[in-house]
């Protein structure tokens, strides 16, 4: 049976923390912080957490596999491999946006979330917040 | 859709060829590839065939061509390919062709026999003067220094009788790795009356046949006695020993060798010029004559497959001919046919047997046309799932492989091979495995742009996680809103992020797998769920897809009973199983969330359920009276077993048993019609296999056994396959040159494949 330590900072571990404590504190005020995040104050630039809508994301990638297999076989040129064109373009909108929907509909309600490292949290939490 | 929907409308052509334009014909046939001749001789062995005489000539003068070929390639040079178009050259011209060969094959051997006594012979003389060059001088010192009368025993015989005591000597040169045994047998049988000396030449000599260098070594034995002389030349014999005479004028000797040797090498330089010549001659001829001759072979062969009409006048050929290319058929009888004076006519028969499956493909389409054809050529005018897999081949592998660096890797590779394809460099390269790839490369490309998308979706470059949208999962309002405080962190090494905790979660991620994913620890919990599905998903669209080509079929051969009597029991099956299974999958997508996570039902336990009539009271429903559907849709599912199993069988035994109640009269009628008809094919008696399951209605058809209709729902997403045509001449257009190979080429008539 493997006894579990506690977790011990490393360097990294240790130089965030540092950084961390340069910052103003940060307490339950920051909780009514919008989900779009400020600058940071290092002014480190990172990516904002957005909300994710489903209906735009649907709507366009929708739109543009359809316009490929649908819309698309109307202006394969008259020719001896006219049939085959039209055959790989349906395919390939079929499959394709089978493809992206099956990925967006297995993400949209989650059961369960990802599972971190303390550091990733220390890391995630100051580099891209 | 084009000739790849389904295969080409193949008609039985029945050719009358004149025996004087015979050969042209096929041979112009064979120049364009359109036809496939039937083998209408096939009871007559290939000893007793019309044209087994000129078959015969044809491989003779193959296996002289064939020792032409070797001869070059001894001298290490290259036959050039051959150039241009080279038509099967007339009878006459064989001929010809025949006696230039055998003079230049005869020539060959003459000068490659000089040759090589030439060489012989100036080895034999090189020997020689090596030997006498090689300065022995302590035992010719020795004769000279004691020699002065030849007389002088060089022993003080004891005896004093032996007045003729003489030094000879024996000179020569032997191989290097026998001098030692030579030389100990010597010692050991002539002990005490020889000596020997042993010196190895300077520089090695060249072996006359195999060309080799080896140093020789020469020897010098002085000796007395007539008794020892004899010894020593048999030992000398059996080390197959060069023996020379050994003379004290040597330097006469050696002179005259030196230009006896010199002129012999002028000999020889020339001999060689001249083979080299000959040569270059065979090099020039050999090409074109063997494709010619191959040509003549192939129409010789095919036309020993002709039966020849009862006035012998005419040659009667039958042919699978697309029905697309009638026309350029007729033209190229008439032009060729015109030549001689007569006419050659091709006129269309019905044929009871089923038809070759012909379908033109492009360097484009032909790579995947050959993956479909090795699990089985369809059969005539199935449809052809080739179409479709030129996007599901390369998609099924992309989501195996999902990856857009290395994705993007295999499309440049590929791009690079399309490319550089007309270059002459890439065809000529004889390594298999390069072979292999630039014969696929279309299917690499797609592999590789399919692999770059499916990528993106996988949200992996060289297996990186990359953040094109932000990430949907918030680890700030985790740890804020759970106390994460440093202290904490400091004692978990592992903590989860709760999806039920607000602003944990924020939205899927537009395209693809979330970035998050790729830093935690449980992302295979995640990902083998997720791909798990989408696997089921796709297999089962894939699936559904290949149950409803089938309705092309069934309607195109007017089997409409298999519509109602296959299909939708099959559509049943499948839907009513794994569509269902589909069903449940998206329906706990959109509606299961993370809020009641905990007591989230089990799919898999629900599907296990279903087939066991059980019930699990841990694992909830996903929706009001699920348990009553299900039971139903496996009832429903398990009752369309005996239809698919029985159906097909009881439906066309019902039909065979009314049609035999039907009056006798019309059965006679048609079946005199049958044996009336004019044209009818000569060899219309053919493998009953390919006659069964063709056409439904035949008279005397029986009734299809119970394992063709089991198999058949096994065949759904496959097409059934009969091997009825072997490489159809017109597979592919740049194979035009080897058309009159195809020509030639015997079709098996019987093959019932079954999976």
């Amino acid at each position: 049976v493997r006894v579990r330590r506690p977790a011990r900072l490393t360097t990294l571990g240790a130089r965030l923390l540092r950084m961390r404590s340069a910052l103003p504190s940060r307490g339950p005020e920051n909780l009514q912080r919008p989900p779009l995040g400020p600058a940071s104050r290092l002014g480190i630039p990172r990516p904002a957490m957005t909300a994710h809508s489903f209906a735009l994301p649907v709507i366009i990638f929708t739109t543009f596999w359809g316009l490929i297999g649908i819309a698309g076989p109307w202006f394969v040129p008259k020719g001896p491999n006219r049939g085959v064109i039209i055959t790989m373009l349906v395919a390939t909108a079929v499959c394709c946006y089978l493809f992206w929907l099956i990925a967006i509909l297995a993400q949209l309600n989650p059961l369960f979330g990802p599972q971190l490292k303390n550091e990733t949290i220390w890391y995630v939490r100051f580099l891209w917040e | 859709m084009g000739s790849m929907f389904r295969s080409e409308e193949v008609a039985l052509v029945q050719l009358f060829l004149p025996t004087a334009a015979a050969y042209t014909c096929v041979s112009r046939l064979g120049e364009l590839g359109l036809v496939e001749f039937r083998d209408l001789n096939a009871s007559v062995s290939a000893f007793q065939r019309r044209f087994v005489v000129d078959v015969r000539r044809c491989e003779e003068l193959e296996k002289t061509f064939t020792f032409l070929q070797e001869e070059v390639q001894r001298a290490g040079l290259v036959l050039p390919p051959p150039e241009g178009r080279l038509p099967a050259p007339p009878p006459r011209d064989l001929l010809r062709i025949q006696e230039e060969t055998e003079r230049l094959a005869q020539e060959l051997r003459d000068v490659r026999g000089n040759q090589q006594a030439l060489r012989v012979q100036l080895h034999q003389l090189q020997l020689h003067a090596a030997v006498l060059g090689q300065g022995h001088s302590p035992q010719l010192a020795a004769t000279h220094t004691y020699g002065a009368s030849e007389r002088t025993p060089l022993l003080q015989a004891p005896g004093g009788p032996h007045q003729d005591l003489r030094v000879n000597f024996v000179a020569g040169a032997v191989e290097p790795h026998k001098a030692p045994a030579l030389e100990r047998l010597l010692w050991r049988a002539c002990r005490g009356f020889l000596i020997a000396s042993f010196r190895e030449l300077e520089r090695p000599l060249e072996h006359p046949v195999t060309g080799e260098p080896a140093t020789w070594m020469t020897f010098l034995i002085s000796y007395w006695g007539e008794q020892i002389g004899q010894k020593i030349r048999k030992i000398t014999d059996c080390f197959h020993c060069h023996i020379f005479p050994f003379l004290e004028q040597e330097e006469a000797r050696r002179a005259a060798l030196q230009q006896q040797s010199q002129e012999l090498q002028e000999v020889l330089g020339e001999t060689e010029r001249f083979l080299s010549q000959v040569l270059g001659r065979v090099q020039q001829l050999l090409p074109p004559a063997q494709v010619q001759v191959r040509k003549m072979k192939a129409v010789y062969l095919a036309l020993n497959q002709c039966s020849m009409s009862t006035t012998h006048k005419c040659l009667i050929a039958e042919t699978w001919c697309a029905a697309r290319d009638l026309p350029a058929l007729q033209e190229a009888l008439r032009d060729s046919s015109m030549e001689e004076g007569v006419s050659a006519v091709a006129h269309r028969i019905p044929s009871r047997d089923m038809p070759p499956t012909l379908i033109r493909t492009n360097r484009f389409t032909a790579s995947f046309q050959g993956i479909v054809d090795a699990y089985g050529v369809g059969r005539y005018q199935e449809v052809n799932p080739a179409p479709y897999t030129i996007v599901t081949f390369p998609f099924l592998f992309a989501v195996m492989f999902g990856d857009v660096g290395h994705g993007l890797l295999m499309f440049l590779f590929a791009l690079a091979m399309v490319l550089a394809e007309n270059r002459p460099a890439m065809k000529a390269a004889q390594n298999e495995i390069w072979q292999t790839f630039f014969g696929g490369r279309y299917l690499l490309l797609l592999m590789g742009l399919f692999s770059v998308y499916t990528g993106f979706i996988y949200n992996e470059c060289f297996s990186r996680a990359s953040s094109i949208f932000p990430s949907g999962w918030s680890v700030a309002a985790m740890a804020n809103q759970s106390g994460w405080s440093d202290a904490f962190l400091a004692q978990h090494t592992m903590l989860t992020l709760d999806p039920n905790v607000t602003g944990v979660f924020l939205g899927p991620y537009p395209f693809g797998i979330d970035p998050i994913w790729s830093l935690a620890a449980n992302h295979l919990s995640f990902l083998n769920s997720f791909k798990m599905k989408m696997s089921v998903i796709l297999g089962v669209v894939h699936m559904a897809f290949g149950v409803v080509l089938g309705v092309f079929n069934h309607m195109h051969f007017g089997q409409r009973h298999r519509l109602l009597l296959e299909t939708l029991p099959e559509l049943t099956f499948l839907l009513g199983l794994f569509g269902y299974l589909v069903f449940l999958v998206i329906y706990k997508w959109l509606r299961v969330s993370a809020t009641n996570a905990a007591s989230a039902p089990s799919i898999l336990i629900h599907f296990i359920n279903m087939f066991l009539f059980s019930h699990s009271p841990t694992n909830r429903p996903l929706y009001p009276r699920q348990e009553v559907v299900q039971a139903m849709l496996v009832v429903l599912a398990l009752a369309m077993v005996p239809v698919l199993l029985l159906g097909t069988p009881l439906h066309l035994l019902h039909r065979h048993r009314r049609r035999r109640r039907r009056p006798t009269g019309r059965k006679q009628e048609d079946k005199a019609g049958l044996l009336g008809l004019p044209d009818a094919s000569v060899n219309c008696w053919g493998s009953d296999e390919e006659k069964a399951g063709g056409l439904e209605d035949e008279q005397e058809a029986e009734e299809p056994t119970v394992n063709v209709q089991v198999e058949s729902f096994h065949r759904r997403t496959q097409p059934v396959h009969r091997h009825c045509s072997q490489e159809t001449c017109l597979s592919s257009i740049p194979r035009r040159s080897l058309g009159p190979l195809a020509v030639g080429h015997r079709q098996p008539l019987t093959q019932f494949l079954s999976l």
